[in-house]
């Protein structure tokens, strides 16, 4: 193709030789119509595409519809102006075979002739189409990207608005169930709190996440320990006793630690207010339980009240009640409520002793004061010095005595026997006695002055037949102690044996009842106490049968009874006493009343 | 014998080129492959009775990188709107095409063909949308150069059109 265009390499052809050299095609217009002439060779691609022969006039027109429709758009190019100049741009056209190719044409006048030149541009349009559908693949590329972001963004809006909802939902289930819940990471920091809890530490929430959960909660260092104790057991746990928080409001709480099922290095803290529980089982155990006196009576609550009061004045007391009602126990309780508490409390119980061995007993002696007093001896008023003094059975002390105790009362002073210096003390009396002292006045075996100095205050406890309710807080209380004492497992009353202990008429009141508990546990042969387990008397008394009502009373009672429970008991005067459900005190005065040998 | 000539116009990639091929040959091919200027295909068909020749610019789509030869326009019977359901930016070059048909041929019959119906839920395109504009008078279908669906249809509907603005 080269050799056969050279011949028209002259300086008049050579633009056209040039473009010939290229490939294009060059047609020249012939008049004004879409009449052309092929200028020089036929370009290599031109048989093959178009039919018009290019030695013949060419009308431009039909060789394609796009170059029909580009002639128009010429025009302006063929206007003989030198500059003009139209291109086509590209536009596909199947050739002979069918097969599309790319060409553009350019319309122009050189030399005042107007020129179409037509070029095939399937090289030249294969790399511009590439770099195009480069670009246009990434530009669909990133509107894939952006739309699976949008999509992914709309996911998750979704999906957080979900948990949001969650979030909320748990977190008013929580609220609803007033639980307040922790949860904290592998380091032990807290990575959520519920509101319910933000309320009890008082604290918010900035405070709190991200902090260790010792921090987070308001313990004292006693609770603090035993949280961190269940902490360490790693396995699932059940606080065994409430903490407080020590916050502006305390609370009592109850708490769990779980392992987060999730994730076995997060914790869970779930924390239950028993404030309330707390509050009410104080209040019952504050009704129900008086120190160790039990009964929640009417008369019992009364009585609790008056030891309440009179435990804050310094005064003398005189505890009445007959034997078994618990005297001693409501003198223990006015000392243990009173400002003494913390010194000694000492009980001295006054009958079946001799007066010089009761003197000696209560303000003790020089040696050589008698025979046997080989050494000073100190008594318990100086023993009890800035404490309490409980004197039982008061009304059995000997007159010489009385005396020297009314002394004591007034000067706050005791002379030890043998001696002649008085010595100061400080001492709160307590009396109890199971008489009528104004009869005993009236007789003439008690001072009066005495009984006066000694009723600046007066405590009088009812027998157990006028408080009958407090019978099955008191049976349960007694069989929880003996159980654990015995070590038997007692778990039931059979309501025979509660209707059997409710009817008889307890004139040893609660020791009595104390015995008749301890009897049935021992006899018991299954985990529920049957009538039968208990003392016969109960099963063979007549039914309310008054107690009785005065000393005398008790010289009724058949000396055989006595008899046969110090020989059961082999002599031991407190197992007889137990036996018989009476203390020891009196069990010595019923045999002093009976004549028999009370010397040991 | 009636020829007509019409244009495909729309975006890049919203299946112009797929459309024709499917109208005039059948087939359909996955491969993407951006047109470059202008490929003219014809077809003839029987609308009412009448044979009817076609002459079918496929204009390269709108973008940044190609904008349209107002020029390729001139001496268009009617014009056929292409839009990608999955794309809404389809649809606001197609309408800003619409202005520039207007403009240069006055109020010739069109079409708008939403395609890539067989990928409906992917669709950016609502049917909201699409009720506005056939509120507008405007005529809507929706196909799939892929399936095939709607296709000829389009192409019938646009010719009757045609027919009948003679």
């Amino acid at each position: 193709m080269a050799s056969s265009s050279s011949s028209n390499f002259s300086s008049d052809h050579l633009p056209e030789a040039v473009l010939q050299t290229l490939g294009l095609a060059i047609l020249e217009r012939v008049g004004t119509g879409d009449t052309f002439r092929l200028i020089g060779n036929q370009p290599a691609w031109w048989a093959s595409t178009f039919e018009a022969s290019p030695e013949l006039p060419i009308a431009a027109g039909t060789l394609s519809p796009f170059l029909q429709h580009f002639l128009v758009d010429c025009e302006a190019a063929w206007r003989g102006d030198q500059d003009n100049m139209m291109r086509s741009g590209p536009w596909a056209h199947r050739d002979l075979a069918s097969d599309l190719h790319q060409f553009e044409a350019t319309a122009l006048t050189a030399s005042h002739r107007p020129l179409l030149l037509i070029e095939r541009i399937d090289e030249r349009f294969g790399q511009i189409q590439t770099l195009l559908q480069q670009a246009r693949d990434q530009r669909l590329h990133h509107i894939d990207q952006v739309k699976t972001h949008e999509r992914t963004q709309t996911s998750l809006t979704g999906s957080l608005a979900i948990a949001t909802q969650e979030r909320d939902d748990l977190l008013a289930l929580l609220q609803h169930l007033d639980l307040a819940a922790i949860v904290t990471n592998q380091e032990g920091c807290v990575t959520f709190i519920s509101p319910r809890c933000l309320a009890w530490i008082e604290c918010p929430s900035t405070t709190v996440i991200g902090q260790p959960w010792e921090q987070s909660l308001p313990l004292d260092s006693a609770d603090r320990k035993h949280l961190r104790q269940t902490w360490d057991a790693l396995t699932p746990q059940h606080g065994r006793c409430p903490l407080r928080l020590t916050s502006k409001t305390p609370r009592w709480i109850d708490y769990e630690i779980h392992a987060d099922p999730q994730s076995s290095e997060r914790r869970i803290i779930l924390l239950h207010d028993r404030t309330e529980v707390h509050h009410l089982r104080q209040q019952l155990d504050h009704q129900t339980q008086f120190h160790d006196l039990v009964g929640r009576s009417p008369a019992m609550l009364q009585i609790y009240q008056l030891v309440r009061d009179v435990a804050r004045v310094d005064s003398t007391v005189l505890i009445e009640g007959e034997t078994g009602t618990g005297k001693e126990l409501i003198a223990r309780a006015l000392h243990y409520s009173s400002p003494r508490k913390d010194r000694p409390f000492i009980a001295a119980n006054c009958a079946g002793l001799t007066d010089s061995l009761l003197g000696s007993q209560l303000f003790g002696h020089k040696r050589g004061a008698f025979t046997g007093a080989i050494d000073d001896h100190h008594g318990l008023f100086e023993s009890a010095d800035g404490g309490t003094l409980f004197l039982d059975e008061i009304g059995d002390i000997p007159t010489s005595v009385q005396t020297s105790l009314l002394r004591v009362l007034q000067e706050k002073e005791i002379t030890r026997l043998g001696e002649t210096r008085p010595r100061k003390v400080n001492v709160r009396i307590l009396a109890a006695t199971h008489h009528n002292l104004n009869e005993d006045v009236i007789r003439g075996t008690f001072r009066a002055d005495l009984l006066y100095r000694i009723r600046v205050a007066r405590i009088h406890l009812p027998p157990l037949r006028d408080r009958r309710d407090d019978i099955p807080l008191l049976v349960q209380v007694l069989l929880g102690q003996v159980c654990a004492t015995t070590g038997k497992a007692i778990t039931d009353l059979h309501p025979d044996s509660l209707r059997l202990l409710m009817t008889y008429s307890w004139p040893g009141n609660v020791r009595e009842l104390k015995s008749a508990v301890e009897f049935a546990v021992i006899s018991a042969r299954t985990t529920c106490l049957m009538p039968s387990d208990f003392p016969e008397e109960l099963r063979h008394t007549q039914r309310d049968h008054r107690p009785p009502a005065s000393q005398e009373s008790h010289h009724a009672e058949p000396k055989a009874q006595l008899l046969r429970a110090l020989q059961q008991a082999q002599g031991n005067r407190t197992e007889a006493a137990k036996l018989l459900g009476i203390s020891r005190a009196t069990l010595y005065r019923r045999l002093l009343a009976h004549h028999i040998d009370v010397v040991e | 014998m009636i020829q007509k000539k019409i244009c495909l116009l729309g975006g890049f990639a919203v299946g112009k080129t797929s459309l024709v091929r499917r109208f005039v040959t059948g087939m359909f091919s996955e491969l993407y492959q951006t047109t470059i200027g202008v490929t003219i295909e014809k077809k003839a068909l029987v609308v009412d009775g009448r044979d009817v020749t076609l002459m079918i610019w496929d204009l390269y789509g709108e973008d940044d990188f190609q904008n349209m030869r107002e020029s390729y326009l001139r001496g268009s019977a009617g014009y056929i709107l292409v839009a990608d359901g999955m794309r809404q930016s389809t649809l606001n070059t197609a309408e800003a095409l619409h202005q520039l048909a207007q403009s240069t041929l006055g109020p010739v019959p069109f079409v708008l063909m939403v395609n890539k119906a067989d990928q409906f839920k992917e669709w950016e395109i609502d049917e909201a949308t699409l009720t506005r504009l056939r509120h507008k008078g405007w005529l809507v279908t929706t196909g799939s150069a892929k399936t095939g669906d709607g296709v000829p249809e389009l192409f019938v509907q646009l010719t009757q059109k045609l027919l009948e603005a003679d």
